[in-house]
């Protein structure tokens, strides 16, 4: 897997962990961390792609 | 009012000036390094909209200051002294090395520190602080998915475009109002903490009630030393900012800047003090890993990041001491 798509993926699960201490604040830390999920996804298709290519 | 406490809210707004002087960087690193605007019509243009910001924003993120880092009973003048002290020093102490961290973490920690030299943990308010804490995580996180969505929606519309030159023409125009965006939410987000801090000050001195709003000359005076302060602001910073982390192009600066003035938009309005160097640090090495995760200087990066851990230590370090000398000399 491509390093972009796993430094994504690490920051999804940073997010994700702070969901249960975030209060008021869960549904940010959440939607950051789907972000990351698809951004994560979309990093790792673009590699495969390009090596396809 | 006592000179104490004149003596005091001139050090929260010579704290507002260093802010201002250390966060300069943030609001024209980019513009200057794409040579947009040169750098002294750079800083007057980022002044400015610091300055107007107080036209724009309420005061949420000064209440949070003054209420939810430390109880009311425990702040008096020596303690917001001393707060100030330690952030005004480790903000200068990371000046001098051109370390982007936040002044706004400087202060949290400063306060925390004189607070609990003064009557001990318990003081510190566990939900106030947990917010700001979930937020020096959440804040760069953000503003780098910022980034790097704009940097790719950008690429996306303008795939099929072959004038390169109009084009990069068109960025740097759009650079100027990406800039003054990012002023704007940096003067909202930034001088909102000096507001809360010469309020809490107030509060504690008897010349404002304890449910009082921001006065309309604290609310000028903070916005007026933030302006002046990235009036002269530093140029040891917008290097590492500018130039250091990612090399920028006019169309990543826009993205970049976008990205951090929306993340300072919605948390200025949100109440929440984030740092606005953690958010613009953020959204560049977005911009960078749109291109690819190599172009952006991971060692540089990671100095900045370990910059950002020690700040609140560092602050309540120093002004833990300050608080015990002022207590010792007075």
């Amino acid at each position: 897997m491509d390093n972009r798509a796993v430094f994504f993926f690490g920051a999804a699960v940073a997010c994700m962990l702070l969901v249960p201490v975030s209060d008021g604040y869960a549904w940010v830390s959440a939607t950051v961390a789907a972000v990351y999920v698809l951004l994560g996804l979309g990093s790792w298709l673009d590699a495969r792609s390009h090596r396809r290519l | 009012m006592e000179l104490s406490v004149i003596l005091v809210i001139a050090v929260a707004l010579a704290f507002d000036y260093v802010n201002g002087f250390h966060d300069a960087a943030n609001s024209i690193a980019t513009v200057v390094s794409t040579r947009v605007l040169s750098p002294r019509i750079a800083v007057l243009w980022a002044a400015f909209f610091n300055f107007a910001a107080f036209l724009v924003f309420g005061d949420a993120v000064a209440a949070t200051i003054a209420n939810d880092v430390v109880t009311q009973d425990v702040l008096s003048i020596g303690v917001i002294f001393a707060g100030l002290v330690g952030a005004i020093l480790w903000d200068l102490i990371t000046f001098w090395f051109g370390l982007p961290t936040s002044s706004s973490h400087a202060l949290v920690g400063g306060m925390a520190g004189a607070a609990v030299a003064k009557a001990g943990f318990g003081v510190l308010i566990t939900e106030g602080l947990r917010k700001i804490g979930i937020f020096i995580v959440l804040s760069p996180l953000i503003g780098l998915a910022m980034g790097l969505i704009i940097t790719l929606t950008i690429f996306w519309v303008f795939h099929r475009n072959r004038n390169v030159e109009r084009l990069n023409r068109g960025f740097r125009t759009g650079q100027l109002a990406s800039a003054a965006a990012f002023s704007l939410g940096h003067g909202a987000n930034d001088a909102q903490k000096t507001m809360g801090i010469i309020l809490a000050l107030l509060i504690a001195s008897d010349h404002a009630a304890p449910d009082a709003s921001t006065p309309l000359w604290v609310v000028l005076a903070a916005h007026t030393a933030i302006g002046l302060g990235t009036l002269t602001g530093g140029w040891r910073i917008v290097k590492t900012m500018g130039s250091k982390i990612t090399r920028l192009q006019p169309v990543g600066g826009v993205a970049a800047e976008s990205g951090a003035a929306i993340t300072l938009f919605a948390t200025s309005a949100a109440g929440i003090p984030v740092s606005t160097t953690h958010t613009i640090t953020g959204a560049i090495v977005g911009v960078g890993a749109a291109r690819r995760l190599s172009a952006v200087r991971w060692g540089v990066a990671g100095r900045v990041v370990w910059a950002w851990v020690l700040t609140i230590p560092g602050a309540f370090g120093i002004s833990w001491l300050t608080f015990l000398l002022v207590d010792l000399l007075s």
